[in-house]
């Protein structure tokens, strides 16, 4: 691959499936597209859920196509585990400054064997397993990576040399180290995207207690390429039977400073409930809510496909949840439908339906302002819902505010439309006319 | 007229030194292992080598396996899954809700 080169069109600050989408749709118009990627891989939060809703599609599997065209496009350059450290508007462009990480390899070498990562003698928890699966110091990020390449952990290295022993290309370089770079472009696109609000934000709910999983981990047991081949409880893998979601765990809530509705959590309760009673037939799996909001295309008619096929829904407002002896849960809930009354479950395993929260902040990056909650501030709403407050710099999917997977697709296009126009309008070249012929 | 016009910095240095191997030199750069990883690693070599031992002698679940170890379940399982990840264990079937795990070749 190519070094970065020193100006392109626009950048994009994310490589997640809206990052991916305003990418492909300014390449797709000619521009010449700088996209950044924080971890080792693209493909975002999207690659590590099992199946979407409501369409119930595999997820990885709608998704890594499109990493391919992202990493593949000749008109984008990748460039993963790399954060943006600053940008700054320099007249009608941005100056942009890169960290590069190190992966202690030479990515040109590097085949993707695992050679390294079978002969390397420490495991940890993996973070696109939530923890619940082990990796090693030097590792593929999953399966589905791109790029398919090796990246140290160094924090975690025994510096034993093994894996230096087994590479067949030779291609560890234990001697590199992070760079900067410097880039000029003509826009900016953030989308940075969202993570899941911490396990421990409301004690009450047991969030560390091994049985009390967040929405994340059980993506991750139901996939296929999960942490344990199938679902089964963290603590002591037995096969749960009974299952409880608690809904609004993380949002709309003000004493955790989560005052919205994360829009998301109804319906990926709902599709994972669902599909746990695909997978674990006798199983009883309870969905406490305060409102269902199916608010989608085809939402509603998922809803009651999952209440037909045996996912029980009841509305009450969970107290807290404790554990029993076995590792098992008890629920204490007050069922609203009941005037009130406060009932007891017991229950093998509690999924807390987390609300959505900011994964990067523009605080002494770009200054861009955000709203009180943290996402990007979005001062067009309504007609010209991707600008921020900077001229030039435009937002798309969750970081400007919760949505779903088609809704953060719509609005990067949107925003790679804006980029467009505004590279237009101020006639920003990234290559002159004549090298640009030229490729 | 001198033999040599030049001084290299290997030329200068005793014939003794040997160059440094690069994962000595991330070694040095990150200030060698924390006493944390040490004794998270050593911990984690003698939970597996609990683990295989137990296993050794026929299928268990993963409540068998931590009261054979004496070790926290949850302790066990992450264990367990690791070794499953990386091909020494594999899952059979079930016993009274809970899956049976053996030793890849046992």
């Amino acid at each position: 691959m190519a070094d970065i080169r020193d100006r392109y069109d626009a950048l994009v600050i994310g490589g997640g499936i809206a990052g991916m989408q305003a990418a492909l749709d300014l390449g797709e118009q000619g521009f010449e597209v700088l996209l950044v990627e924080r971890t080792p891989s693209i493909g975002g939060v999207m690659v590590g859920l099992n199946k979407v809703f409501p369409t119930l599609d595999c997820s990885s599997c709608i998704c890594t196509p499109r990493m391919a065209e992202s990493a593949h496009h000749p008109r984008i350059r990748l460039q993963t585990y790399t954060e943006v450290r600053r940008v700054d508007a320099v007249g009608t462009g941005f100056r942009v400054e890169l960290d590069c990480k190190p992966r202690y390899l030479d990515e040109e070498a590097c085949i993707g064997c695992d050679e390294c990562e079978l002969a390397c003698p420490i495991e940890v928890p993996h973070e696109f397993d939530d923890g619940l699966g082990a990796r090693r110091a030097i590792y593929i990020p999953h399966g589905n990576a791109i790029p398919q390449k090796a990246v140290l952990d160094v924090e975690h290295c025994i510096f034993c040399g093994k894996c230096e022993r087994v590479c067949p290309t030779n291609c560890l370089d234990f001697t590199a180290q992070s760079r900067t770079v410097h880039v000029d472009v003509g826009a900016v696109i953030v989308a940075t995207g969202f993570d899941i609000l911490p396990m421990g934000a409301k004690p009450e709910y047991g969030g560390r207690l091994p049985n009390v999983m967040s929405p994340m981990a059980m993506e991750r047991i139901q996939s296929s390429n999960g942490p344990y081949g199938r679902v089964l409880r963290p603590a002591d893998g037995k096969i749960p039977r009974s299952i409880a979601y608690i809904q609004c765990a993380g949002s709309r809530d003000r004493s955790i400073g989560v005052p919205y509705c994360s829009r998301v959590c109804c319906m990926y309760a709902l599709k994972q409930a669902l599909l746990l009673r695909h997978y674990i037939h006798d199983v009883d799996v309870t969905l406490y809510y305060m409102d269902i909001r199916a608010f989608g295309k085809g939402y509603e008619q998922f809803y009651r496909r999952a209440v037909a096929e045996g996912v029980k829904v009841v509305k009450g407002k969970v107290a807290r949840v404790t554990e029993a002896e076995n590792f098992d849960l008890l629920l204490r809930v007050e069922l609203l439908d009941e005037g009130g009354r406060v009932d007891e479950h017991r229950y093998d395993l509690v999924v807390l339906s987390q609300g959505l929260i900011p994964a990067w902040h523009a605080d002494g990056i770009i200054d861009i302002e955000e709203d009180a909650d943290g996402f990007v501030h979005t001062p067009e709403i309504k007609l010209n819902p991707s600008f921020t407050t900077m001229p030039g710099v435009f937002v798309g999917g969750v970081a400007a505010g919760p949505k779903d997977i088609p809704d953060a697709i719509v609005e990067a296009g949107e925003a790679a439309m804006a980029a467009a126009n505004y590279l237009k309008r101020f006639r920003w070249r990234s290559r002159t006319p004549a090298a640009a012929v030229a490729v | 007229m001198p033999v040599q016009t030049t001084i290299t910095a290997a030329s200068a240095a005793p014939a003794s030194a040997k160059p440094k191997r690069p994962i000595e030199i991330l070694r040095e750069r990150h200030g060698g292992m924390s006493k944390e990883l040490k004794d998270y690693f050593n911990e984690q070599q003698k939970i597996y080598k609990a683990l295989r031992a137990a296993l050794a002698s026929g299928p268990r679940t993963v409540p068998q396996l931590a009261r054979e170890c004496s070790l926290p379940s949850p302790v066990v399982m992450w264990h367990l899954m690791a070794l499953r990840r990386y091909g020494e264990v594999l899952d059979g079937p079930e016993q009274n809700g809970y899956l049976l795990y053996t030793l890849k070749g046992a």
